[in-house]
This record gives C-alpha cells, structure tokens and sequence, in this order.
C-alpha cells in the first residue's frame, strides 16, 4: 500500500497553534481543556479548535490560504473566539513555547484513545509534552516537489527555530536556551530528520519497510522538524515554539510560504546530504543561542551568525513576498532580527525586570490578547 | 524541703503550649485515622477529635481555655478568608454575567427556602431571618482547606471558591441589616439601629482598605521576594484581625475586602502571590479541632426535627440556584450540581458574628443559637465530605495514590 499525496496548490499555507490554558490565580497550568472545549462548542467560530495531549493544552488551526492577511484576520477571530470564552471560566490563554514553571508530574493526559495509548508507550515523556509548539504546513503540487521542498527547507529550519524561541524557562529554571522545548522533543525515539530520499516513491519504500518492521503505524508516528503531510498534500514545520502573538505567527507561515516559493521557483540550488550533516549542530546552537547562534552554510563552507544568515535571506525572498502580498510579514521578520529581540529575550527581560515568574507569565497571556500592538509599546517605554 | 524546690509539684498544670501541642498531636492522629480507617476528609477527623475533647464530651477543653486559644482561630479564619478574598475576580464578574446571578439565586433561594420553613415551625420573624441569613453562606474554611487538601485545580474549583467568597459577603451585608432589626426588637433608639450596621459594613470594608494599602506600600519597598512577602502579609493578616476586633468591626468582612481589594486594585502587582502551605497547616489543625471543642452533640438531639429541616432546606435552596443559574454560564447541569454540592458546608464564621449580637442581647443570642447550632453540628461532620466528593467527581482533586485514600 503506497502514502497517497493529495496535491495542493502551489504556496498555500496553513498553521496550527498549540496554546496554554492558565489559572488567573496563580498563572499555573490548569486543566481547563475540558469546559472550555465544552463552551466553544456551542457557538460557531472560525478555525478548528481541539484538545492536546494534557487538560492544560489546547490546540488552534487555520483553513488553507495564500493571502497572509487573510490568515491573521482568520487568526484573530480564532483567538478572540478561545479568549473570550476562557474569560466566561476565569482562565487565561498564552502563547510561549513552554510553561516556566509548570511542574509536569502535574500534567494530566486528556482523556481520549490516542493520547492514552501515547502516555502507556512514552510513560513521563509524554507529560513532558506539555509544551507549545507552532506547525507551518506549506502546500505542495506532487510527492516529489514535497520531498525536495522539505529537503531544502531543512538548511532553514534554524531560522524558524531563533524567530519564533519563546521557552527560555522551564520547571521553574532559565534554561539558557532560547527554545528548551525541542530539548523535549529529542527525547522520543523517532524525532530528528527524514531519511535523504530522492522522490516520492523513495519516500514511500522507506515508509513501507518501517511499516512493515512494525516501527510505525502512521504518518503520525514519526516525529520530524520537518515532515511531509500526505493527506494534506503539504510539509509541515514543527520546530516551531508557539509565539508570544498572533501577528508573529502569521508572520512566520508568511515567511516559510515566501522561502517556498522562493526554493521552488529559483531552484538555487540542489538538495545535498552536507545540509543533514551540519543540522544537529546547526539546530543545537539555534535552540542555545537564538539569533546570535554561529551558523555553518553547508553549501559555501562558511561559518557566519544566524541574524547574518537570515538578513542574507530576506532580500532574496522579496519579490516573493511582493507576489504573495506578504511585505509586512517580512517586515516584522526584519524588525525581530534587527532589534536582536525574539519572544524568548523578551520573557528574559520581564524576568530581569524584577518580575516573578508568575507576572512573566500574566503579561505573556496579555500579550497573547492584546497583539503585537503591546510589544511595540513596551519597547518604546 | 527547700533542697527540692526545684522540681515540679502535682499535680501538674497544663501550661496552655502544652495544651497547643496536645491539640496538635490529637488532630492529626484523628485526621489520619478518619482518612485511613473511615475513607473520610481529615477535616471531619479534627472537628470529631474537637468534639471528643470539648466540654461536650470529656471536657479536657473547657470554655476558658478555648477563650485562651481563641487567638489561633482567629489567625486561622484570617488567612482563610485573605486568600478566599483573592479568589474573587471582579473582571471575571463582569465577563460572565451569569455568575454574579447565580451567587445571588443561590444565595436568595437559601435564604427563603431556610427562612420559609423556620416560619413553618412557628420560629418569630427575626430569628428565623438572622439564622437564614447565616444559612446563606459557605464555610470558607472547609471549602479552601479542602481545595488545599485534594490539591484540586480547576474551573469548578475556581467557581466554587468564587461563588464561596460572593454568599459570605451576602451573608455577613443582610445580617448586619437585620442586627438593626434587632436593635428595633429589643426597643434600642433609632440611631442605634442604623449606625449599628453602618459601623460593621463601612468600617470593616475601610479596614481592609487600609490593610491592603499597607500590604501594597511594604511590597513594594521589599521587591518580589516570596520569603519576605510571606512574613510581611502574615503580619497584615494578623494585624488586621487584631484591629477587627479591637474596633468591634466584623474580621470577616475585613479581611475578605483585604483579600478582595489586594486582586483587584494592586495594579501593578506589588504583592506577590503567596501560598501558605504547609506552616499553614498547623493554623488549620488548630481552627477544626477548636471548631469541633465548640460543637454540642447535646444540641443535635434537641434541635431534632428543626435542624434536619434546616439542613436540608438551605441544600435544596443552594442546588436550585447553582441548578438553574449555573448552566448559564456555560457549564454543564451535572458539574452545577457538583458545585451546589460543594457549597454545602455551612460557615462557623457567620455563628461568630451572631455572638456578637449575643453580648449586646444575650437573650437574643441563645434564642438564635439553638435554632442554628444543630445544623452546625450536622454540616461540620458532613460539609467537608460533600465538598470533597464534589471535587473528586469533577475531577478536579489530585486523584489518588496508589493503596492510600
């Protein structure tokens, strides 16, 4: 039996968005998945909105697009829908990558097949999931354009990982990474990169034998930064943290969406095995560093910082943007790099500021509510 | 003679620290056997140990040592009633409507239902009011000592805590109305009758007011140090139940509004979020077994018919109007019904303020005692159970280890 790879237009996007559900008491996690989920139901709204694995998570995504606006507006409605009726309960929602100081003995699993059978086969790793993370599908036309999509995309994914870092803190401890929750995800045995196959069909061999061998039932076993979304006809990019705001988020999709065309449509260059044998160090010193991680460009041989890396990047996609009328979510990009500021130096800095970690995480949800407008305005002050 | 003058003579006297430590030890013994041996609330085992030492039952604990220890009650209910202050939002209020229609349907229907069939039972109007008034609110000490016990997090317990904080201030606002009443009954002049309450409601909120500009200005010269927020809102605790009752002002009602004022007005967040926890535990050990020492078993027996109706009528008033409000709010009928269960116990504090209205009538006072006590008795041993099994069933209680209740 062959993976199916449904065709989707040409630089379509969508993003799920896994968010925090928090006590206003205490800012702690809460298990509030249940009647919130129970709540939202009854009312129509934009967007799907699900459960996670544990009753403090839930999980937001967007329908298809190609318009950036069109997401953000779509993404808007979706976070008031989830916000206002976390109100009607008392809770609180936020982005961020992880709770700083959830303990995850804590955590309960949300009761429901899939996320049972999870927790029996990953015992504590599976709480340990009790993180955030932001997942950017890109659409592709063929199986075989997906596979040398995601094989290009895979000297990027660093980028992805210092623009979007927002969990610096963690169990209670600053980490000194910028994102410490792909540390979880390193955890589970079939993380890390797909094979380098060629096409489609390599793909799909690959996938049988592991089928066969009884590693994997699904698609959704494997736990990849990157990895192709048959059903969707997509790649999906999973090493992002969620971030602090919509607008970031937004503005993230629109950033892989322009690198997709970009890739697609320039060709620069061909996939090669060198990018796979620098990623775990390229990853490693973006999860650590953020932006002013050292970079090694397999293609030129070169060592240079990932703000260099990227600053080289966004003029190349440009005229991409332009096509795709996304300028100013490569602005926000620019500003971020710019400035040297992710969400995760703007959570150091609440904390440095004499800030609890209880008040880090009450002024990460309002920002959560109240958008990228609060950020600029607490950078001017 | 004088050579041994040094040792001790007996009999011995049990110095009132000894008395502490005793009470202590007999608490938790009593805690842990009603956990492990009867599946109960450890609450249930201090009240019971209480009742066993009070003059009730062996009279180890007579009424002028527990005057002695009186201090650790109050303490005790001030932290209780700090923290369940804390609980209360008032932006949630105004984000769910229904919830402040529910506290007051809840809080109403006990009201009428209690006082509906005091009157039945040919109870004079003023009695019956005041003890249905009482009837109004939940005990803040079993419901957050329970939360604390189970370690239940959740949006029902949030509510509950919520809907807790709302019918105690219903409660204490209608009875210090009718001690005006009161004062008409027993003939007092018109100023009396009207700046009696006055005094309770505008003094005690100012109280608080105070205590938590004191709270705020001393956070937030001491920083963000959980250590020294800890000792500082300790002492303003204290303090302020010390001055309540210095000022014949009502410590319920002071340090719920200091609780109240410091959620809702620390805008910039001066006081950190403190949980008591375990130095905690030895206040709440103390509050339940003294709780306990002042229940008479005597009074179940006599009260009989009029305590169970009471019981029962201010339940069905409490479920009837989480019941038919509460789904409003957008949660489901069986989780209303938890919650209204979770409501049932009934609070000692409002009995304390009826002793003030004692000293000033002491006819008055035992007239009212009778009627309430038994009920008091009956929901101090069953109240906690009921909050716990709420919790649990909601699935908002820590579930349980392995081989241990």
């Amino acid at each position: 039996m062959t993976l199916e790879f449904s065709h989707s237009d040409d630089f379509t996007m969508g993003v799920e968005l896994e968010l925090m559900i928090l006590s206003t008491h205490d800012w702690n996690l809460i298990r509030g998945a249940g009647d919130l989920l129970a709540l939202i139901e009854k009312e129509k709204h934009a967007g799907d909105i699900k459960p996670e694995i544990t009753e403090s998570m839930i999980e937001i995504s967007t329908g298809v697009h190609t318009d950036y606006r069109e997401m953000l507006v779509e993404l808007t409605a979706i976070r008031d829908t989830v916000v206002g009726n976390a109100r009607r309960l008392n809770l609180a929602i936020a982005g961020g990558g992880a709770h700083p100081f959830q303990h995850w003995s804590e955590q309960r699993i949300f009761p429901k097949e899939r996320f049972f059978h999870l927790h029996e086969m990953y015992g504590y790793l599976a709480k340990q999931f009790t993180v955030f993370g932001q997942h950017i599908h890109v659409g592709a036309s063929s199986g075989d354009d997906a596979i040398y999509l995601l094989h290009m995309m895979s000297r990027y994914i660093p980028h992805f990982i210092a623009l979007s870092a927002s969990s610096p803190f963690f169990q209670g401890m600053d980490t000194a990474f910028d994102s410490s929750r792909l540390n979880n995800i390193n955890a589970f045995p079939l993380s890390g990169t797909m094979p380098f196959v060629a096409d489609w069909s390599e793909f799909n061999g690959y996938f049988d034998t592991m089928r066969d061998l009884k590693v994997v039932e699904s698609m959704k076993d494997f736990y990849w930064d990157i990895r192709p979304k048959p059903e969707f006809g997509t790649i999906e990019i999973r090493v992002c943290d969620t971030p602090l705001t919509i607008e970031k988020a937004a503005a993230l999709a629109a950033y892989a969406q322009a690198l997709a065309r970009h890739l697609m449509l320039d060709r620069p260059r061909k996939p090669t095995l060198d990018v796979y044998r620098v990623y775990s160090f390229n990853r490693f010193t973006a999860c650590r560093y953020g932006l002013e991680a050292g970079f090694i460009d397999a293609g030129s041989r070169t060592r240079r910082t990932l703000k260099e890396d990227i600053l080289e990047t966004l003029p190349l996609l440009v005229p991409h943007a332009q096509a795709l009328g996304s300028v100013d979510a490569l602005e926000v990009i620019r500003r971020s790099v710019d400035s040297g500021v992710n969400d995760a130096s703007w959570l150091r800095a609440e904390r440095a500021s004499g800030q609890t970690l209880n008040d880090v995480v009450r002024r990460q949800s309002h920002l959560w509510f109240a958008g990228e407008a609060a950020v600029a305005e607490a950078s001017a002050k | 003679m004088d050579d041994i003058g040094f040792l001790p003579s007996f009999p011995l006297v049990a110095g009132n620290t000894m008395l502490v430590g005793a009470i202590l030890l007999c608490g938790l013994a009593a805690g842990q056997v009603f956990v492990r041996v009867f599946r109960l609330p450890r609450i249930t085992g201090f009240v019971a140990a209480g009742l066993l030492l009070g003059p009730g039952v062996l009279g180890i604990l007579d009424q002028s040592i527990l005057g002695d220890l009186s201090i650790f009650v109050d303490i005790s209910l001030g932290l209780i009633l700090f923290e369940l202050g804390r609980r209360l939002d008032f932006r949630w209020l105004t984000h769910d409507r229904w919830l402040l229609a529910s506290s007051v349907a809840e809080s109403l229907l006990s009201f009428l239902f209690v006082y509906g069939t005091l009157r039945l039972f040919d109870i004079a109007p003023i009695y019956a009011g005041t003890a249905a008034a009482i009837a109004m609110a939940t005990s803040p000490a079993v419901v957050i000592m329970i939360v604390h016990d189970q370690r239940a997090k959740g949006p029902l317990t949030e509510r509950l805590l919520a809907l807790t904080a709302l019918n105690n201030v219903f409660a204490f606002l209608l009875i210090a109305l009718l001690f005006g009443f009161v004062h008409l009954e027993y003939r007092a002049n018109w100023p009396r009758t009207l700046l009696h309450p006055l005094y309770l409601i505008v003094g005690s909120a100012g109280l608080g007011f105070v205590a938590f500009i004191v709270a705020r200005t001393l956070g937030r010269w001491l920083g963000k140090r959980e250590d020294l927020q800890f000792g500082m809102l300790l002492g303003v605790i204290v303090g302020t139940v010390g001055c309540a009752i210095s000022f014949k002002l009502s410590v319920l009602l002071a340090l719920l509004a200091f609780g109240v004022f410091v959620k809702n007005l620390d805008r910039m967040h001066d006081v950190t979020a403190v949980e008591f926890g375990p130095s905690g535990q030895f206040f709440m050990v103390m509050l339940f077994v003294i709780t306990g020492a002042g229940l008479r078993p005597a009074e179940l027996a006599a009260a009989g018919a009029v305590g169970a109706a009471f019981v029962l009528t201010r339940m069905a008033g409490k479920l009837a109007g989480i019941g038919l409000f509460a789904p409003l709010s957008g949660i489901t009928r069986r989780k209303a019904m938890l919650l209204g269960t979770g409501m049932v116990p009934m609070s000692a504090i409002a009995v304390v303020m009826v002793q003030g209205a004692s000293a000033l009538y002491p006819e008055f006072g035992a007239g009212l005692s009778s009627i309430v006590l038994s009920a008091v008795v009956i929901l101090e041993l069953v109240g906690p159970l009921a909050t716990q099994w709420a919790l649990r069933r909601a699935g908002e209680a820590e579930p349980l280890p392995r081989g241990n209740a």
